[in-house]
């Protein structure tokens, strides 16, 4: 799916938060927002995703302004699970709700995508506090990906992970983009993470889009605002 | 000029946090008729709140209906009127003292961990992440505990009756010396059903001011673990405050 973000303007309590942002997302790439802590990436991708509305400005999906937001997943900075829900029913949450399959082939599906992600199966009836960061960042990419969806929101997926763990859920992200042909859009400050698994970055500054290149020249850039950020992280 | 802007700024703030109120409310209601159902959640936290709540509104009801039976004592023996100690116990009870105290009972136990879990929801992205698995949360959060809680509140009142005019009726006929017949004829006999229907139809408005004030904390929260901590305190206060002023004006109305 193509995403074009034309002129798109958001501001809370009198503050600008994003001004005149202009994008486009190509389809089945990993897009990569780099931005410093507070600079508006998350309410950047929170309005591609229809979740809060923007003040002005145009976002279009395959040229239409309207989407069914079914075609989005996302995959929550701190995973977001249900903490009252066991790791299955977190992973089918929307189609058990939905009564869409019976349980059986629910809990079969959801084995399937925890064999693919690394879980044993043994923690399919475990609840959220029950697992490792680790775990949990990997069950909610399970529900993420659950739901088969065209665009995949990934919303810091490294943060508070170990090196090792942010390695596994990098290898998982680049894995899934390329098996299943979606479009990623990640939002992240973890440069390691933005060269592995990015094909374009956006870096994102004060409410501003001020670069916009391919990853792999992402070290190369000469832009002093993003050099600075760089230097900060790497 | 300062004191100008910031009278102004004090009142834009009371309209904004009035019209979320009420836009709130407004929504909450529209969602118990508006599908998708979730009734296992209906039952799920039914039995919850009816089980967590049964012990403490148990013991305040127990307690007061045995001091009011004391201090009616104390009252009416100045003047000879000690029989008129069990149809004041059991007036009190059913039209005040069952509700209001099932009320702030309810509010502090139930409500406060309602505005807690949907408080800590918030702040850990749970409730934008029940939007991304198209689910609202009015119907998967709110409308629930609405329904759960106006349908348990007059069982727990009646229940807080009934244990509160047993306390009375301890003390009457153990302490205070009355005749056990003719205790248990006197409170009965002198109770109409108006008595106990004005209580009941506290307590659903009771239910529903916990519920909705729970909820409104809850999802209008911020700040982290802080945010929780005042989303908690300002569901109880909230909710007792409005109790105490609802009280009144039902018994206004059923005077």
């Amino acid at each position: 799916m193509e995403i074009q973000i034309n002129n798109l303007n958001k501001s809370f309590d009198g503050k600008k938060v994003l001004k005149g942002i202009d994008l486009n997302l190509k389809p089945n790439m990993s897009n990569i927002i780099l931005g410093k802590s507070g600079c508006g990436k998350s309410v950047l991708i929170k309005l591609i995703y229809k979740l809060i509305k923007q003040d002005s400005g145009i976002i279009t999906y395959n040229s239409k302004e309207e989407v069914d937001i079914n075609k989005f997943a996302m995959l929550f900075q701190y995973g977001a699970l249900f903490d009252s829900l066991k790791v299955w029913e977190n992973i089918a949450f929307q189609f058990i709700n939905e009564k869409l399959k019976p349980i059986s082939q629910l809990k079969e599906e959801v084995l399937d995508i925890m064999f693919n992600l690394g879980l044993d199966s043994e923690n399919i009836d475990k609840y959220p506090s029950e697992l490792s960061g680790g775990m949990k960042k990997r069950v909610a990419l399970g529900r993420a990906l659950f739901k088969k969806p065209d665009v995949i929101f990934l919303d810091e997926p490294t943060t508070g992970l170990d090196p090792l763990n942010g390695e596994l859920i990098n290898d998982l992200i680049v894995k899934v983009i390329k098996e299943k042909k979606i479009t990623a859009i990640t939002i992240t400050h973890d440069i390691k993470s933005a060269l592995k698994t990015g094909d374009q970055f956006y870096y994102l500054e004060d409410g501003i889009i001020e670069v916009s290149e391919k990853c792999e020249n992402l070290l190369k850039t000469q832009n002093s605002k993003l050099n600075s950020f760089l230097k900060g992280q790497v | 000029m300062v004191f100008f802007a910031l009278v102004g700024k004090l009142f834009l703030k009371l309209f904004v946090s009035l019209g979320k109120i009420i836009l709130f409310i407004f929504l909450s209601f529209k969602y118990i008729f508006y599908p998708r159902f979730y009734f296992y959640l209906n039952i799920k936290y039914f039995l919850r709140i009816l089980f967590s709540s049964i012990p403490i509104v148990a013991l305040t009801a127990i307690f007061s209906g045995m001091v009011l039976a004391l201090q009616s004592y104390t009252g009416f023996s100045r003047f000879a009127a000690e029989t008129a100690i069990p149809k004041i116990v059991v007036i009190t009870l059913t039209r005040e003292l069952g509700p209001v105290l099932a009320g702030l009972m309810v509010a502090g136990r139930v409500g406060g961990a309602i505005a807690a879990e949907i408080a800590t929801m918030r702040v850990t992205e749970q409730i934008d992440a029940l939007k991304t698995l198209n689910t609202n949360f009015y119907n998967y959060l709110v409308t629930p505990k609405i329904i759960t809680l106006v349908v348990a509140m007059p069982i727990l009142v009646t229940f807080a009756d009934i244990i509160g005019v047993y306390g009375g009726y301890l003390i009457g006929t153990l302490r205070l010396g009355f005749n056990e017949t003719v205790y248990i004829t006197n409170s009965i006999d002198f109770l109409s059903f108006n008595d106990y229907f004005s209580g009941i139809i506290k307590s659903i408005f009771f239910g529903l001011i916990i519920s909705l004030m729970s909820c409104y904390n809850g999802l209008y929260t911020s700040n982290g673990s802080f945010g929780v901590g005042s989303a908690t305190t300002n569901a109880v206060v909230s909710s007792s405050i409005l109790i105490l002023i609802f009280n009144y004006l039902l018994t206004e109305l059923f005077f």
